[in-house]
């Protein structure tokens, strides 16, 4: 084999489709294998480059290869069944007498075939993310139901939570007179039905006031307002939660087939809050605060709010209290105790 | 910890190769080569990428419910799903996967050929 066969024989061979066009009219002079197979119809001269590719304009050509530069575009054929993508670019033929062009195409699909893939891709991964996100929202929501935002923080970054002791929170506890003999006697479904009705009720008014509800236990609701965050006006915020709690069952009861009768009992001192538990988790409060608490809930009357010392002295100038006396309290000695009647602000509170 | 194939045939990259080089081999096919004119040849690449993907154990997934509503116009039948299945493997063996491994991929197909064949030869 001389050079020139071996020449022959590579050009060929290449993948590359080659073609030299003449610079007027843009004919076909010389061509290989590869551009032969690609472009059967420009060789054939039964179409012209200003058929097939897109954006032709001879003109343009023209002049760009006058200053000595190229000029590309890309096209899609279809020899066969599969369709080819090409990027055609026209370059001046070097040493070329008469000003002949080159025409170079090399096949693109690969590369198109990737970036189709890529962008495909980027997609599914942006939907998966924004399912993710989704998802983990929930998961979030339904840890804050167990535990406050301040303390889902502390867990979301250490992995753990710390017992926090606070000085001075107030503590609501209520729950309703003779709900036992209610259950037992009543259609039980239904019962329970209403009760999530009120506790969800109570949830809004709650949170309506910038108190924490802790937990539920049967027909028992436990609020607390001072942590996780502190706040002067604690003893307020639980007092106006009581107050309403009270107000929204008479209500209730006017249109109720059940008689809602509730108790409750507020506390106001020093509690400590944590996350209980290591498999499932529970946020509850601690302390001989919270326990008075219950125990004044339990000498309290039906649809009648009592305070504690601590309370009064905190809420007394803007609530009306009447003395309920002093009670011994298991536990805590002689408790003088407030019934809250309701507060100075007319047309609002009052029961 | 068990590798997937996905994994240890090299994910996306290989898998889109060995998908590019099936489909070379289908279009050329007389038996179903015809089902590939005027068909978007890149999008056809990408889903079957992520498809044979999926059944290697990598990401993303079809649902059999998928599969059906995207075949269902086609009138596949079974002459040309078992060309299919014959192309794929060949393909498979020309890319040096692993007879077992052939094995398992041409068994998560075929287990899926109800879905797809929907024209039915007396």
């Amino acid at each position: 084999m001389d050079m020139e066969q071996f020449r022959s024989m590579l050009l060929d061979s290449v993948g590359v489709g080659l073609a030299v066009v003449d610079h007027d009219g843009f004919g076909v002079l010389l061509h290989n294998a590869m551009f032969g197979e690609w472009f059967p119809d420009i060789v054939a001269g039964d179409s012209t480059f200003a058929d097939v590719l897109p954006k032709f304009d001879a003109e343009l050509v023209t002049q760009k290869i006058a200053e000595g530069e190229t000029w590309k575009c890309e096209v899609e054929v279809k020899p066969k069944r599969r369709a080819i993508s090409l990027a055609v670019e026209f370059v001046p033929a070097a040493g070329a007498g008469h000003g002949e062009i080159m025409v170079q195409c090399q096949n693109i699909s690969k590369i198109k075939e990737l970036e189709y893939m890529i962008e495909s891709y980027s997609k599914m991964i942006e939907r998966q993310n924004r399912d993710l996100k989704k998802e983990k929202e929930r998961v979030e929501k339904l840890l804050l139901n167990i535990m406050p935002q301040q303390v889902y923080e502390e867990w979301k970054e250490f992995g753990v939570t710390t017992p926090q002791r606070f000085d001075s929170a107030s503590v609501l506890m209520l729950d309703f007179v003779g709900f036992t003999q209610m259950a037992v006697s009543q259609e039980p479904t239904k019962l329970i039905s209403e009760l999530n009705d009120i506790f969800t009720s109570f949830d809004r008014i709650v949170e309506q006031f910038g108190c924490e509800r802790l937990k539920t236990i049967g027909d028992a609701y436990v609020a607390v307002s001072g942590l996780p965050e502190q706040n002067p006006d604690h003893a307020r915020n639980i007092a106006r939660v009581a107050l309403r709690f009270v107000r929204y069952l008479h209500r209730r009861n006017e249109n109720s087939e059940f008689e809602w009768k509730c108790r409750v009992g507020i506390n106001t001192g020093a509690v400590i809050g944590s996350v209980v538990g290591v498999q499932k988790y529970v946020y509850d409060i601690f302390g001989p605060g919270v326990n008075l608490a219950a125990r004044i809930e339990a000498v309290c009357e039906p649809m009648e709010i009592l305070v504690g010392q601590g309370t009064y002295d905190e809420i007394q100038n803007e609530f009306r209290l009447s003395d309920f006396g002093e009670h011994e309290i298991r536990g805590f000695g002689p408790q003088q105790l407030y019934r809250l009647d309701g507060d100075f602000t007319p047309a609002n509170d009052s029961i | 910890m068990s590798r997937s194939l996905f994994d240890k045939y090299g994910g996306f990259a290989s898998v889109s190769k060995v998908v590019s080089a099936f489909y070379d081999k289908a279009v050329d096919s007389d038996i179903i080569g015809p089902y590939f004119d005027d068909i978007d040849m890149r999008a056809q690449v990408d889903h079957q990428t992520k498809f044979i993907s999926s059944l290697m154990g990598g990401p993303a997934s079809y649902s059999d419910e998928a599969l059906q509503k995207v075949h269902s116009g086609l009138h596949i039948d079974r002459t040309s799903f078992e060309e299919m299945v014959k192309l794929l493997h060949e393909t498979l063996e020309e890319f040096a996967f692993e007879r077992a491994d052939i094995e398992q991929i041409m068994h998560e197909i075929n287990s899926r050929a109800d879905i797809v064949i929907t024209r039915h030869d007396s």
